[in-house]
């Protein structure tokens, strides 16, 4: 299926992780370094100068209160959180008390001391309108810390009794309202705050940057970004409105401004931590998360992004840990309350979403945002039907979160509800234009205007025109073999019609298939009704394989209604490729022994890890490889039969080792042991010698690809005697070394010594006779036979190699080629077929497909291949319609026959052979010149 | 307006003689509008000549490859298109080291054996004969004027123009192959002049593929898109240039090549020449073939089954032309009744002893 990679921080995580920002960090008001050194008061003459602090620090001098207050703020600036909270004890005169315990506050919760910074600023509160800085941050604090009722008390009492509320106050208040769920209120307050910038009365970059935020929260997007633009530009250091503008940039899915902007913050403060949380939703994340931690390890945020990225690698338990330690600061985190509902959600645990429901209900009922948390995970989780129910109910409450219209139309489009999916995209993009992945997934909307539409019996199939007068012909058929095959075999019916949709590029499928661009190697992914691929026009693959193996995801996911881990669906997807076709698939060899040597194979238990863990494209492309190894050996010591009782029982949720408990009637570590057992049998059997210096084969788009022989491809450059010498000195050592038989096969093809390069090459295909990489042992074979002039020894070369080498379509259309020449009409076709399942692009498969109908005398086929044809044989476009003319005369269809030979004559008048044509046609249709319709 | 004036005039022309105008018609017999049209209006009376001038090559493998081009192409003019071998000009950079072509190669190429060759042209030509230059090799126009680099100075394409300018009255196709070759064609264009250029600007400055696909154009009739026997400069142009867009496509890169093509005479070039384009009407009608007379029936009924059949023909071509001009339907209506009929005519033709 290829689901997407979630082994490191990619695309469609991102997307997801990035909502953290907006419920997060914005809103939750972590930036807690809004106030610049002493900006508010009044110093005469004063000029901080760092080289006062460093001074300090290497010669202790006693400082003035207001110098340690001076120092206090730019040592939180910088982050040295405990010499700022130090500089700020030693704040004794009452004129720069509270001047000092706001900053005291602000370190100790930059330090995850929230009891002591409320401690510190609630002193100054005994009337909050008199004392409107302090009650605000001391609200904020609350509202950190999960008190959201207390700071709505503090921040409404500030509000009403001052005329002009400070700016902050009312955002801050504004935030409060809209966590609890007074919306129309909130919006209230930013409305407030705006009207207070449009008034001319907002000056400090602190407070534009809170303005900022209010018309953010207003999806006012373009003033927010010209506002934060200015609060910078006011001040270079206010950390506080770099990074919400970073956070503003990252939700609408703009990495590089956001990363720019966190970039930039933390060159002022290495130890600021809402940059570096968000850093960490771009890149690196363990890294600036760990960073994050350790300045302050009940910091929200981070918490939240590190539990929620743990839950996407699926260690579930250590995602949970975090979250927890989340709501320990945080009891009222929207994040966190959500992320572990979507997790009870997931697994049905329904009393447990209930309880955490209620928790939210507490303080925010029926929260759009927790119930758009729930659905986004669950969308990402291949549970499309419940993600779009909890998608609805989060508009249900806030029909203007455009967040959740988004989800909302995403899993819909996932589900093959196309049109109420796009109109919610729709309607989400145009009040929220900045979001990329929203305008992409339109984007692709319009591409897919432009496509034809087909159906056969159990699918619709999206395809461009070229692909749909190229391509159907012979994907039709191999969709509907797969139906009929599949629901027998799995005992199955999928819902219906299962919907097909090829991209010519590849960026329109990395967006429909995750909303961006980029997805990796990726070639295609099933969402269990919905099949995204790449169209084989930008592929060197063998498109069929790829085709059945995403229809086999789609039987899997709906056995399980899309609860089958990854490992076990990509595993039988796998293993179907080689069941439906034998030249399909992967092959127990090289690549087998060497993981078993190295010992990379996992426990059964935790293949999942394969794919999570996995760090390079060589990694998944392995992970494929060990759960296909798994599914190959239940099917052959258990039978077909035991491997689909398994698919079963993941329809339910259970743990892993209950459900392998009650189909083999074993715990997992026995089943390991068997596994691993088994294995050595293979590896025994196999009994070829792999040497350390040899690398393993790389295939593109996990293993769909053709799988290169880096060590052989190196022989074929380089054709040296040392080499030669060297690989003589292994086979002598370890006769069953089939890399060095194959590279020395080649060096000595090279030197035309073909005898001993036969020998050697003759050994290695002994030693693995169904080795499927490139170049094999009987690909160079054939090349020295038809050096020798060999032709019938290279045919039957050739014929080897293309039993397990399935992406080689010119070698296929040579074969198919000389079984024309011969009569030997089967094999022809036979071998067309094998070229068309890579390139039915390839003109000169059609030619002799053509040829191979004219000599079968099945004028269908006929038609069919001089149809694509004139697609695809643009250099004489005359003589292709002439062809198919003749096609349609010969197959009876006379109306067609005289449109296309009209076409053909247009340009050529004079062609005779079309003029006979167009005679013809007109004289077995009784007709004279009578015009049927338009060409 | 200059440009407007020409580009009507040669429109004019074309829609009255252009389907006769290279049409093999029985001697004496001439078509409508061949009286009207004063350029490739060639007859079996008539001559074609073709120089093919190859310039200095920078290494052994580039020489190469042009000396195979040439050599095919000097073959395919003679079996192909009918060329006599004698009123072929080939001209290979100094003349020496020519390989297996010395029997075909007439001389270098330097400005002097140009002007030697031209010369012999002109003496052998008279007015209406039609003369295709091929320039094959290395260009440039990094300092000022563009040139052919040929061995000595080189050559700019004012020189060539006039080097040309003597041969009065001698139809003139040109086609330059060579890197840079859009400025150095410029000064080639004139009225009455296809001229076909395998660049469109002085920027395109690596060797064009274009040389190779003209001539595969050229070998076995390729091009001959429309099935009528002859090819066109038009056809030809199409098809080498189609090619050219299909490798970079094939190869998945972007295009250093455009070839352009130029026959109103105002030196601006079109990509894509044709109906409905500025140029292509000239080209279309100027046919690299040797008219011949060719073998011709000669009954009564054979002579009225021709002109009825170039009727037709032109009929055909005065609707193709004219297509925007009908509703889908009765456009197709109309061609396929004509088409019938031609059909019919050119059976019962064949079937004439």
């Amino acid at each position: 299926m290829n689901y997407p990679d979630v082994s490191r921080l990619l695309t469609s995580e991102r997307a997801v992780l990035r909502r953290v920002v907006h419920r997060s960090a914005a809103i939750a008001g972590l930036c807690m370094l809004s106030v610049l050194p002493v900006s508010d008061v009044e110093i005469p003459g004063t000029q901080f100068n760092l080289s006062l602090i460093n001074a300090g620090w290497a010669q202790p001098v006693e400082l003035s209160a207001l110098d340690n207050l001076t120092r206090g703020n730019e040592l939180l600036l910088r982050g040295s959180y405990l010499g700022a909270i130090e500089a700020f004890n030693s704040v004794r005169e009452d004129a720069w008390r509270e001047q000092a315990a706001l900053g005291l506050s602000k370190a100790m919760a930059m330090t995850g001391q929230y009891d002591q910074a409320i401690a510190a600023v609630r002193a100054l509160v005994r009337d909050p309108a008199a004392s409107p800085l302090a009650a605000t941050q001391l609200a904020e604090l609350y509202r950190m810390t999960g008190r959201s009722a207390e700071a709505q008390e503090l921040l409404a009492q500030v509000v009403a009794g001052q005329l002009n509320p400070p700016v902050r106050t009312l955002v801050q208040y504004g935030l409060v309202l809209d966590l609890r769920g007074e919306l129309d209120e909130a919006a209230v307050q930013f409305n407030a705050a705006l009207a207070r910038y449009d008034s001319g009365l907002v000056f400090d970059s602190a407070d534009v940057g809170m303005v900022a935020l209010a018309a953010w929260k207003l999806d006012e997007f373009h003033d927010a970004n010209a506002l934060f633009a200015e609060a910078v530009r006011l001040d270079s250091n206010n950390l506080e409105a770099l990074t919400l503008w970073g956070d503003l940039f990252q939700e609408k899915f703009n990495d590089a401004d956001a990363e720019t902007n966190y970039n930039l913050a933390l060159t002022i403060n290495r130890r600021y931590t809402p940059a570096l949380t968000g850093m960490a939703r771009i890149s690196s994340p363990e890294r600036y998360l760990a960073m994050s931690l350790e300045v302050n390890a009940r910091d929200v945020a981070a918490l939240e992004t590190y539990g929620l990225l743990m839950v996407r690698n699926y260690q579930q338990d250590t995602g949970r840990d975090y979250l927890d330690k989340a709501l320990a600061v945080n009891p009222e985190s929207v994040t966190a309350l959500s992320s572990l509902a979507a997790l009870a959600a997931i697994n049905d645990d329904m009393p447990a979403f209930d309880a955490l429901l209620q928790r939210v209900n507490a303080f925010s009922p029926e929260s759009s945002e927790f119930f758009a948390g729930v659905a986004d995970y669950l969308g990402n989780n291949y549970r499309f039907t419940e993600a779009v129910a909890y998608a609805r109910r989060a508009i249900a409450r806030d029909p203007n979160n455009w967040h959740a219209h988004t989800v909302l139309g995403g899993n819909l489009v996932r589900l093959g509800e196309e049109v109420e999916g796009k109109q919610h995209l729709e309607m989400a993009f145009d009040n929220d234009p900045f979001n990329v992945m929203t305008s992409n997934m339109l984007q692709v909307f319009d591409v897919l205007e432009g496509y034809a539409t087909l159906e056969t019996e159990h699918f619709r199939v999206n395809m461009s025109h070229r692909d749909a007068q190229v391509l159907w012909p012979y994907m039709a058929p191999l969709l509907e073999e797969s139906w009929q095959n599949l629901v027998e075999k799995y005992q199955f019916e999928p819902e219906v019609p299962v919907v097909i949709q090829v991209f010519e590029r590849t960026e329109d499928f990395a967006v429909r298939s995750v909303g961006l661009p980029d997805i990796g190697p990726l070639v295609g992914i099933c969402f269990g009704k919905v099949v995204t691929l790449i169209s084989p026009d930008t592929l060197s693959a063998n498109w069929q394989e790829i085709l059945w193996h995403e229809l086999v995801h789609v039987f899997t996911l709906q056995m399980t209604q899309n609860r089958m881990p990854r490992w076990l669906s990509e595993g039988i997807s796998t293993w179907e490729e080689r069941q439906a076709r034998p030249e399909w698939g992967r092959r127990l060899g090289l690549e087998l022994v060497r993981a078993v040597e190295q010992g990379q194979l996992l426990p059964v238990s935790n293949l999942n890890e394969g794919f999570t863990g996995a760090n390079s494209n060589a990694d998944l492309s392995f992970a494929y490889f060990q759960s296909y190894l798994v599914v190959e050996y239940i099917a052959e010591q258990y039978g077909f039969e035991k491997l689909r009782e398994l698919i079963m029982e993941y329809a339910y949720i259970r743990d892993e080792s209950e459900m392998f408990a009650n189909v083999f009637e074993m715990d997992m570590v026995s089943f390991d042991n068997g596994f691993r057992d088994w294995i050595q049998q293979r590896v025994d059997q196999i009994n070829v010698y792999v040497h350390v210096e040899d690398s393993d084969d790389e295939g593109a788009g996990h293993g769909h690809g053709v799988r290169e022989n880096n060590s052989a491809v190196l022989a074929e450059l380089y054709n040296n005697e040392s080499l030669k010498q060297h690989m003589r000195g292994r086979v002598e050592q370890q006769p069953r070394d089939f890399q060095a038989h194959l590279q020395l096969g080649i060096v000595l093809f090279r030197e035309a010594a073909y005898d001993e390069a036969i020998f050697h090459l003759q050994t290695a295909q002994g030693i693995l006779p169904d080795y499927s990489g490139y170049p094999s042992p009987s690909l160079v074979l054939a090349q020295i036979y038809e050096a020798q002039g060999n032709t019938e020894a290279m045919m039957a070369q050739l014929a080897v190699m293309l039993q397990n080498q399935q992406h080689d379509y010119a070698s296929a259309l040579k074969l198919a080629e000389a079984a024309l020449a011969a009569g030997d009409t089967g094999q022809a076709d036979y071998y067309l077929s094998r070229a068309l399942a890579v390139d039915p692009y390839e003109p000169q498969i059609h030619r002799s497909g053509a040829q191979l109908a004219q000599q079968l005398g099945d004028t269908g086929r006929a038609v069919r291949e001089f149809e694509v044809l004139v697609m695809l044989d643009q250099s004489d476009p005359v003589d292709a319609r002439t062809n198919l003319a003749g096609a349609y005369l010969d197959n009876q269809q006379l109306d067609q026959a005289r449109l296309t030979v009209l076409r053909a004559l247009e340009t050529a008048p004079g062609y005779q052979r079309a003029q006979d044509i167009l005679l013809r046609a007109v004289e077995r249709s009784g007709q004279s010149s009578e015009v049927i319709t338009q060409p | 307006m200059m440009r407007a004036f020409q580009l009507l005039l040669v429109s004019v022309l074309l829609w009255c003689g252009s389907v006769f105008a290279q049409t093999e018609q029985p001697v004496g017999q001439s078509g409508s509008g061949s009286e009207d049209t004063p350029w490739f209006q060639q007859t079996p009376q008539n001559s074609k000549f073709a120089l093919i001038i190859v310039g200095a090559s920078a290494n052994d493998e580039i020489r190469s490859r042009l000396r195979g081009w040439v050599t095919d192409l000097h073959a395919s003019l003679r079996e192909d298109y009918g060329y006599d071998s004698d009123a072929i000009e080939l001209l290979i950079d100094d003349g020496s080291n020519v390989g297996n072509a010395a029997s075909i190669v007439s001389g270098g190429s330097r400005v002097a054996d140009i002007e030697a060759a031209i010369e012999r042209i002109r003496s052998r030509s008279n007015a209406g004969d039609q003369l295709t230059v091929f320039l094959f090799g290395h260009g440039s126009s990094t300092f000022g004027d563009a040139k052919f680099n040929n061995v000595g100075p080189d050559m700019t394409g004012s020189e060539l123009a006039d080097m040309l300018s003597p041969l009065t009255g001698i139809d003139m196709v040109m086609f330059n192959t060579t890197s840079a070759s859009f400025e150095f064609s410029r000064e080639l264009a004139g009225l009455g002049r296809v001229v076909v250029s395998a660049t469109r600007s002085a920027a395109e400055r690596y060797d064009p593929l274009f040389g190779g696909f003209l001539v595969t154009a050229l070998q076995q009739k390729r091009a001959d898109i429309d099935r009528n026997a002859r090819v066109s400069v038009l056809e030809v142009f199409n098809y080498a240039s189609g090619q050219v867009s299909q490798w970079y496509r094939d190869q998945d890169r972007l295009s250093t090549e455009n070839a352009v093509l130029d026959d109103s005479g105002d030196g601006l070039f079109s990509r894509e020449p044709g109906t409905g384009q500025p140029d292509g009407l000239l080209a279309e009608i100027a046919y690299i073939n040797v008219i011949s007379a060719g073998t011709q029936k000669t009954s009564a009924e054979a002579l009225r089954l021709t002109a009825e059949m170039q009727s037709i023909e032109r009929e055909i071509f005065i609707l193709r032309n004219q297509k925007v001009n009908y509703l889908e339907e009765d456009y197709w209506k109309r061609l396929e009744a004509l088409l019938i009929d031609l059909a019919t005519r050119t059976r019962r033709y064949n079937e004439l002893p």
